[in-house]
This record gives structure tokens, sequence and C-alpha cells, in this order.
């Protein structure tokens, strides 16, 4: 089993519920060939700094996975042809640093006003 | 090489300059990505990759910026990552 880290950038006027749509359909896909989440990570919409598709902004989902080289081949082929996204990114790593969140604060911020 | 070294050097080490300076002073600086607290490079890590691309998005030589062999090689390749995702 190998991990990789794994990055998509959907469009920017998906809405929420949408949103958490790709991200279930995303994990299922995983799971059903044999890999397994560890984290996944929201980064929120995020400025783009290029346009990509007449796009300004994007929603960022990060996923931590441990499968093999069968589940990304799959993942990637089905990202490929979907329409909901601009960008994707997978990076084998040999270890996750589940500790630093760099893109995590506004979550952070939002999860404290919550408990608040 | 002369030429070189007094390019880097910064103001303070001016009397360092002279000709017949002795040979244990080096004016080259140490590379700020490798030694023990030094920070990880990662594609994610968008405030330490930023440092070392131009305003124009460029990746800056190694010359300029003294960062070792190794680490500009990996600087390079998360550069190029995070250009892909329209982080930078």
């Amino acid at each position: 089993m190998n991990l990789y880290e794994h990055t998509i950038v959907a469009r920017q006027d998906r809405s929420p519920n949408q949103l958490k749509k790709i991200q279930e359909k995303y994990t299922k896909l995983v799971e059903t060939f044999d890999g397994n989440i560890v984290k996944t990570e929201n980064w929120g919409l995020l400025n783009l700094s290029y346009l990509i598709k007449k796009n300004k902004k994007g929603n960022y989902i990060h996923f931590k996975i441990k499968g093999n080289g069968k589940t990304i081949s799959e993942l990637e082929k089905n990202e490929k042809i979907d329409t909901d996204l601009l960008r994707y990114l997978t990076v084998k790593v040999k270890e996750f640093d589940l500790k630093t969140n760099y893109f995590g604060k506004k979550e952070e911020e939002k999860e404290k006003k919550q408990t608040n | 090489m002369k030429k070189r070294n007094k390019k880097r050097s910064s103001q303070s080490n001016f009397n360092k300059l002279s000709i017949f300076q002795p040979h244990k002073y080096k004016f080259k600086k140490k590379c700020p990505l490798s030694g023990k607290e030094a920070p990880i490079i990662d594609y994610k890590n968008i405030k330490l990759l930023k440092k070392y691309v131009t305003e124009n998005g460029k990746i800056m030589p190694s010359r300029v910026t003294s960062v070792s062999q190794k680490k500009q090689r990996e600087l390079s390749l998360s550069i190029k990552r995070a250009r892909n995702l329209a982080l930078i």
C-alpha cells in the first residue's frame, strides 16, 4: 500500500451541498477500489492565481489516501471526465504530516465560533 | 571568483574584502533551507514558496538565494506543483 496526497479544485459556482456530494462521490470511489481515506481537508474557496476556464476562484478539497496504484488510476480516470472539477493533483509521499495545516486557519476560527 | 564574492557580501563584511584576506573568511551564505530547524518544502506551503519566486512568478536562481543544489531541486518541483493547482 502506498500513501498519496490528492487535491481537487472544483468550480467556484458550486453550492456547499454539491461540494459535499462531490466529496462523498470520490470517497466512495476510493473505498470501492480497496483504498482507504485517512483524512480529508476542506480548504474552502480560494483565489486562483490565474484564470482556469473563466473561473477566478476555486473550491479546494484535499484527501490523504492509503491505497495502491489502481485506486489512483481509477480516481483520475473519473476526474478527467468530471465537469465539476478544474484541476486535480496526486502526490506520492513517504509519510503524512497530519499536524501542519496550511489552509486550516479559517476553519478553526469557524469551529471556535460555533463552540462559543 | 573575487568579483562574485564582492557582490554577494553585505556591507558589514566590507572590511574582510581586502586582497590579503586570510583563507578562513568565506563569503558564501549558508543555505537557508537545509539544517536542523529549516522549514519543510511543500507545495502546500505557499508562504515559503513565494519567497523564492519573483514578482512575475519565475523561480529565482540558487546563486541569488544561496539555496543548496538538493533543496533547489525540491523547491522547483514543489513550485511547479503549486503552479498546477493555481496556488502561485
